[in-house]
């Protein structure tokens, strides 16, 4: 059950440029998250920013009852978050969403991640090797200074594929480019996690279906509550057996959705008005 | 500290409700807050049947506010009774439903629905919503059509009826006058104001409806204007809503003769709000002398009125 609670931050640790590690105080979320949950927080209960923002858990200790986040300062809300000092405190909703759901046996898991949305896959990461699965990191950015995990995360053991549009680091161009050259040349069944932008995980989504491979997205619409009430964060969802599809919240039903179900934008025009048949 | 008011009939342990709209159904809350906490919850828009709801984005974030076009997605008024009701009733807490139509007949007709249904305190009606293009504000936005929703929800129920209406009309005493008249037995001021926000990059609208709906602190004088000039203009209780987020700001809104109040877009950040302004309004009512939250309804001292001055109604 996830926990509404004022927060506090016990670790800070800047990693270059606009990207902080923030680790809080919060053990409902310590103990129950799943890799993909996420958390809703905000500094204070101020008119500005307006609303909480959504992150993703980077990594969860039940140990010490804290949870980091890996947050980039680009808006007034991640700002006011990274800009908090240690002891400082946020308010807290957390953990909320549906996690990712993990390979079956034998099934190796291929993660992508782009720019800040590489922030759940620390977490899926260690999970996965606690299963004892294989999981490979395709970690894209345009520059090397987007890719400030890549060092930690290999630290805690993570086989990381860097791919930089600018080559600084990787191989060069967008990371979809050595995710296809090691699904063409992967020995065992694949599964592809991806967290992004979302002409990233549009472009995941086309791969794993003319590949017949099962993929899941995490969607980062803005939302308003984090819990299903006010609607603001829908997404297309196509539903099983090729139903008509539907309006689902990503904070609740998501952020994780089959790749094969999600209407994306520039589909949507066609497909989502057969598949409506007509109806908005 | 007495908290409790009665309006309409209706008694609530505080005045403090939550607002359509920006509190589900109620049990999306259940074990992140104690629901028994709020003298009430306004359940999200209901029309007889589900509905989609309009395209995303569906909300954009504005100076200390939060433009939206939700556009009334819902489970439809029948499967509200059948599968939340009960649950919901569970809670300490007076439940009203938001009653949405295309039609004046469809508002009677969800009206006759909730008349047979255990659990709920009272009928909220909207005529208001600005982000359907059929219904909402149409009703809202001529005090004849106001009439006649009103009139027609008013002879398919015997629960309180309280029409929600809209700040988007130049004179809302006309809208308040008219909904007394077709028998309401409380109004709820204001939905949101009707805005446009744009994303200059790709001149489109920020939101997929194109125009949406203004809530937060970024409205609440003009909430409180409205809801002062309709609490003068009725004798029926007026139920203040806008920009809602802290003790203070909902004794604007008594003072200026509401018997209760709505808290909407703060719900969002954060849900323990009801707790914390309670708190926050028995310190007031210490500090200024009171024992009884309703002896600060309707004293507005306004400059050039005798300080006599009724500014409520009597419920």
């Amino acid at each position: 059950m996830s926990a509404n609670r004022t927060s506090f931050l016990v670790g800070r640790e800047g990693i270059g440029g606009p990207y902080f590690l923030l680790t809080f105080l919060h053990p409902e979320t310590a103990r129950e998250a799943r890799p993909g949950q996420f958390v809703m927080i905000k500094v204070g209960v101020s008119a500005e920013p307006p609303l909480r923002r959504p992150f993703s858990i980077l990594e969860a200790s039940p140990e010490r009852e804290t949870f980091t986040l890996f947050v980039k300062a680009i808006g007034p809300g991640s700002s006011a978050l990274c800009a908090l000092p240690v002891g400082g405190v946020a308010q807290c909703l957390g953990p909320l969403g549906r996690p990712f759901s993990p390979p079956p046996d034998g099934t190796e898991a291929a993660l992508v991640g782009g720019g800040y949305g590489v922030a759940p896959f620390s977490f899926l990461g260690s999970e996965l090797a606690h299963r004892g699965g294989a999981a490979r990191l395709f970690y894209g950015g345009r520059t090397r200074a987007e890719l400030p995990l890549l060092a930690r995360l290999r630290a805690q053991g993570m086989e990381v594929v860097p791919a930089t549009e600018d080559g600084s680091v990787g191989t060069p161009g967008r990371v979809t480019l050595p995710l296809e050259a090691h699904l063409d040349a992967a020995k065992h069944p694949q599964r592809l996690y991806a967290c992004g932008p979302e002409a990233m995980l549009h472009a995941v989504a086309r791969i794993a279906a003319a590949r017949g491979l099962e993929a899941e997205v995490s969607l980062d619409p803005w939302m308003g509550c984090g819990v299903g009430t006010c609607l603001g964060c829908v997404v297309r969802v196509q539903g099983r057996d090729d139903a008509r599809w539907t309006y689902r919240c990503a904070c609740t039903e998501g952020p994780v959705f089959d790749a094969a179900r999600v209407v994306w934008p520039g589909e949507s025009e066609s497909r989502a008005r057969q598949a409506a048949g007509g109806r908005t | 500290m007495k908290l409790a008011v009665e309006l309409a009939g209706i008694r609530l342990k505080n005045p403090l409700l939550a607002a359509s709209g920006t509190f589900g159904y109620g049990v999306e809350y259940e074990g992140i807050i104690e629901l028994a906490t709020l003298g009430g919850i306004v359940s999200k828009g209901l029309y007889l049947e589900p509905r989609d709801g309009a395209p995303p984005p569906r909300i954009a974030e504005t100076p200390s506010g939060l433009l939206n076009a939700i556009g009334l997605q819902g489970i439809g008024i029948h499967a509200f009774v059948k599968d939340v009701l009960p649950r919901l009733r569970a809670h300490d807490t007076a439940l009203f439903v938001n009653v949405c139509g295309d039609t004046v007949e469809e508002y009677a007709e969800v009206a006759r629905v909730c008349d047979g249904a255990p659990g709920i305190a009272g009928l909220e009606v909207n005529i208001s919503c600005p982000n359907v293009k059929q219904g909402g504000m149409a009703f809202g936005g001529d005090p004849r059509m106001t009439h006649a929703v009103v009139a027609a929800v008013r002879a398919a129920t015997r629960l309180p009826v309280i029409p929600k209406l809209s700040p988007n009309v130049a004179d809302i005493t006309l809208f308040a006058r008219a909904a007394e008249e077709a028998g309401a037995d409380a109004l709820s001021c204001i939905n949101t104001l009707l805005g446009l926000a744009i994303d200059v990059e790709t001149r489109r609208p920020k939101l997929g409806f194109g125009t949406g709906g203004l809530s937060g602190p970024a409205i609440r004088p003009v909430a409180v204007r409205m809801a002062w000039q309709a609490a003068r203009a009725v004798r029926i209780p007026v139920i203040g809503i806008g920009g809602i987020a802290s003790a203070q700001d909902a004794l604007e809104f008594l003072i200026a003769g509401c018997h209760a109040v709505q808290i909407g877009t703060a719900n969002f950040v954060d849900p323990g709000i009801y707790e914390r302004v309670l708190a926050e309004l028995g310190a007031y009512l210490e500090r200024h002398g009171k024992s009884d939250i309703r002896e600060v309804v309707g004293t507005l001292e306004y400059p050039g009125e005798a300080s006599e001055c009724k500014t409520g109604g009597t419920p």
